[in-house]
């Protein structure tokens, strides 16, 4: 719980969807201030959808989404302001510009230039490899180099909670590692994430809860540990 | 015989430079906001014309004419993204590109012909001009000219700084390569939309007032500068500036020597079969990126 | 997910249905038209309202169907026109021989400008085909060689700035006598009604379909099997044919034709048409050019004031009636007939009209 009591992020029965189609149908779930929540569930029933409606891409139908007991509304814009930090599926990187102006733009809502300086330290320091390639043009940069820095990215954007969509998509095993040591790392300095990915055995050891999205619904919730153990849901939702 | 060169050289480079001008507004606003802004012309005559009542009708200095200029290009943006492209933005995303294409097009009529019911159809003189020439040795260089060039690189420079170096020119770049990403940062796409045409506004009116200077001002003052910017916009691919003004100056050499060589009817026909050429040999422009449709 | 168009063939004979309706309504009001109009002028007004409309419905096909944005309409209008015209002037062919030679020499243009659209898309279409018709403009207008002297008159072989004019006409004059604007308006008349049967035709054809289908989802055209070139191609000539072939007659019927057909105003008084109407709707460029005729000759009191109108008219009705006036109608009816069906089966699937509403 954040000092106010509340959680950070909470989720009251989201409907949204595209076109004439709902793909989130009710969704509840709370954020609380540290941890690491982690959504799984098969491609294409709404993982992704989740994250975007919460940080504003796509519009909410029904339900309420709050941040810290704030109701959101407005923009993708105006939800980053309310300090969410939504790194997106597939990078999002701007192709042109270099590591560090991508870096730049993620602290875009900074206050002044003493705190940007502050928190690239801190991404540098996370990051090692985006330093090295600071000034290479992101269209440039390896797959799992553009992950860490669509990651580097969010974490400038400093936010109360950190949204990562699949962040082992399309990406080699010793990379996602990688990633996923970082994202470790976050996890125990304290900050709030919520995570989807399509395989729950890379985050079961990470991740504080997990849930289960099917269909546009949460079928499941509990300990990541209780998810590996329960054979027949492993098999019906996740082909084993 | 390098006397013709040298001016056809000189007058290459000042259209060169007008065109450039010209073309970094349009290129500005169709690489952020996949705009086509058909009304650029008319914000081009509009400049000219607002320079010429500041300093005619007005008596003011001739510096304030241009700043009337830029100021009025500017009010003409801000306008036509409050009463125009706000608006159609809120309708359906996926014919957004065309139906601000006819809406700009009409706003381009309406624009032009109320600058001719205002001050009628024959051609004014566009009172800022500067008289005399440098001469170097065998060169003779108006002073027309050389201000121009010199304006236009200095805008350039700045518009370059302002774009690299400034949270206002990255977050204009980050919406142009990705809207989406731009948003979750927390940039106002609306507003950077809103700052985009202000800025192309005011380019177009210091153009205008710069293109009158050197014909004269009439209300089709805009049309032919405009299609000749768009021709270079998209040789050099849309979207990309350092390709626009280096296709623009290019460009214009092209058809100064072409006019000289072949006769003033034939500069228009060599850019367009440019255009073709290069548009069937690389369908997105020479620097262009070709977008990647998701289905 | 696609779209899917609910049951075609039910819909179909319904839309048929009032389609055949709206023409036979039509067929009698021009019928009776040159009975209850009086003066001339009017009727002449209402002639060049049916050029605009035959072109209008063509540049439809391109931009309202096909979604391809070419600003050379006007330009292909021309080339039929004055290919009638030339070989009237030059080799002394009779009106009626040279119209649909004139025709086709305009598909052909329209061929090559296709061609150089080939492989553009939206606003790069748009650009070049702007280009290629202001080229067009240009070097009819600066041409001053001489190329014959007609008499002691110079004559520029593309007839320079000023045209060509008295290379013969319909033949009604020598028939009708004093009542040929009446027979010139049958004529028309004709020509607009075979143009709106043909594309009808085309519209529901297979060929109109995949039209359809290159605007509303490319990816999916393609992955069904629809070539995107042959079919850009095939609407680019389509679209030409009746669209030269009222330039011919354009010609024929005022007896002249010069560079002032090309100017900014008509390609725009075209694209306003369709857009008032109604853009991808069959019924679209009559109804634009019905209410924008009638428009323009009420602002003619105005005076100058109507080509800013005419602006003002274009930038306002893709604001707020993106979809033009057919396009709103069809949404009136559907919405009250869903109301009325709220208890029945689901409404249909949410999609632009198709032709025919």
């Amino acid at each position: 719980m954040t000092a106010s009591g509340k959680p950070v992020l909470s989720l009251t029965n989201v409907v949204s969807g595209y076109g004439g189609i709902d793909v989130l149908r009710g969704i509840s779930l709370d954020v609380s201030a540290g941890e690491f929540v982690t959504v799984v569930g098969p491609n294409g029933h709404g993982k992704t959808t989740l994250l975007k409606t919460i940080s504003g891409l796509v519009p909410i139908r029904q339900g309420a989404i709050s941040i810290e007991g704030a109701r959101i509304s407005g923009g993708p814009h105006a939800v980053a302001g309310l300090g969410v930090a939504h790194v997106p599926q597939g990078d999002m990187l701007f192709s042109e510009m270099s590591v560090l102006e991508n870096l730049l733009m993620g602290a875009y809502l900074a206050p002044n230039k003493a705190e940007i300086d502050r928190r690239l330290d801190e991404v540098y320091t996370l990051l090692p490899k985006l330093s090295d390639r600071r000034h290479q043009i992101a269209s440039t940069l390896s797959g799992g180099e553009r992950r860490m820095a669509g990651i580097g990215r969010g974490l400038m954007m400093g936010g109360r909670i950190l949204l990562i969509d699949e962040p082992s998509l399309g990406l080699a095993p010793l990379i996602i590692e990688q990633i996923y040591g970082v994202i470790a790392a976050l996890s125990k300095s304290g900050r709030t994430i919520l995570l989807v990915e399509e395989n729950p055995a890379r985050v079961a050891d990470l991740a504080d809860r997990l849930h289960l999205l099917d269909d546009g619904e949460i079928v499941w919730s509990g300990p990541p540990a209780d998810l590996l153990a329960r054979d027949e849901l492993l098999a019906t939702y996740l082909g084993g | 015989m390098s006397d013709i060169l040298m001016s056809i050289l000189v007058a290459g480079l000042t259209s060169g430079a007008l065109y450039a001008l010209a073309t970094v507004g349009l290129s500005l606003v169709w690489g952020s906001m996949g705009m086509l802004n058909m009304a650029h012309a008319a914000m081009l005559t509009l400049g000219g014309y607002a320079a010429f009542t500041f300093s005619t009708a007005l008596g003011l200095p001739i510096l304030l004419g241009l700043l009337g200029a830029l100021v009025v290009g500017a009010a003409a943006g801000a306008l036509l993204y409050l009463l125009i492209v706000g608006n159609l933005l809120k309708n359906d995303k996926a014919t957004f590109e065309s139906n601000v294409m006819i809406a700009t097009v009409g706003v381009g009529i309406a624009l032009e012909n109320a600058i001719l019911l205002t001050y009628g159809g024959q051609p004014l003189k566009q009172p800022l001009s500067v008289p005399g020439a440098l001469v170097l040795g065998p060169l003779t260089l108006p002073n027309q000219n050389i201000l121009i060039i010199a304006t236009v690189i200095v805008l350039m420079i700045a518009i370059a700084l302002l774009l690299s170096r400034t949270r206002i020119g990255r977050a204009i770049r980050a919406t142009a390569q990705n809207r989406d990403a731009a948003q979750l940062m927390g940039v106002p796409v609306n507003q950077v939309y809103f700052q985009v045409l202000v800025l192309s506004g005011a380019l177009a009116g210091i153009c205008g007032v710069m293109v009158s200077s050197m014909t004269q001002l009439s209300p089709p003052l805009g049309n032919d500068p405009m299609l000749k910017a768009f021709i270079m916009c998209v040789v050099a691919g849309l979207g990309n500036l350092p390709g626009a003004v280096a296709a623009a100056f290019g460009l214009a050499l092209l058809e100064a020597f072409v006019q000289y060589a072949a006769g003033a009817r034939w500069g228009f026909p060599t850019l367009l079969f440019v255009v073709i050429a290069v548009l069937i040999w690389r369908p997105a422009g020479l620097f262009g990126r070709v977008q990647i449709r998701r289905m | 997910m696609a779209n899917i168009t609910a049951s075609p063939s039910r819909r179909l004979s319904g839309s048929a249905k009032r389609d055949l309706a709206i023409s036979l309504v039509l067929i009698a009001a021009a019928v009776a038209l040159p009975f209850m109009v009086d003066s001339r002028y009017i009727l002449g007004q209402i002639v060049l309202a049916l050029f605009y409309a035959t072109i209008a419905s063509q540049w439809n096909l391109l931009f309202g169907f096909s979604g391809i944005f070419s600003l050379a309409q006007m330009a292909i209008f021309a080339f039929g026109g004055y290919a009638t015209a030339m070989l009237c002037f030059y080799f002394g062919w009779n009106v009626w021989a040279a119209l649909v030679p004139g025709a086709l020499g305009a598909v052909v243009f329209s061929l090559v400008v296709g061609l150089a659209c080939l492989r553009l898309t939206g606003v790069y279409v748009a650009l070049l085909t702007l280009a290629i018709a202001q080229t067009m403009y240009l070097l009819i207008v600066t041409d001053t060689e001489c190329f014959t002297m007609v008499g002691s008159i110079c004559r520029q072989f593309t007839g320079g700035a000023v045209g060509f004019a008295r290379f013969g006409d319909l033949g009604t004059r020598a028939l009708l006598k004093g009542q040929w604007l009446i027979g010139n308006y049958a004529i028309v008349a004709l020509l607009f009604a075979a143009t709106m049967v043909f594309t009808y035709a085309v519209v529901k054809s297979p060929i109109g379909l995949a039209f359809r289908a290159l605007k509303d989802n490319p990816g999916y055209a393609v992955a069904r099997g629809i070539n995107r070139f042959q079919a850009q191609l095939l609407v680019f000539g389509i679209s030409a044919f009746f669209t030269g072939l009222a330039g011919g007659f354009y010609a024929a019927h005022f007896q002249a034709i010069g560079p002032g057909i090309l100017s900014m105003s008509q390609l725009m008084f075209i694209i306003a048409i369709t857009v008032v109407g109604g853009v991808g709707t069959f019924w679209g460029p009559l109804v634009g050019t019905v209410v924008l005729v009638a428009a323009d000759e009420l602002m003619r009191e105005a005076g100058e004031f109507r080509t800013l109108g005419l602006g003002v008219i274009i930038a306002l009705s893709i604001i707020l009636m993106p979809k033009g006036l057919v396009g709103r109608l069809g949404d009136l009816v559907r919405w009250s007939r869903s109301r009325r069906q709220a208890s029945v089966s689901r409404k249909l699937a949410e999609q632009p009209a198709p032709a025919g509403e």
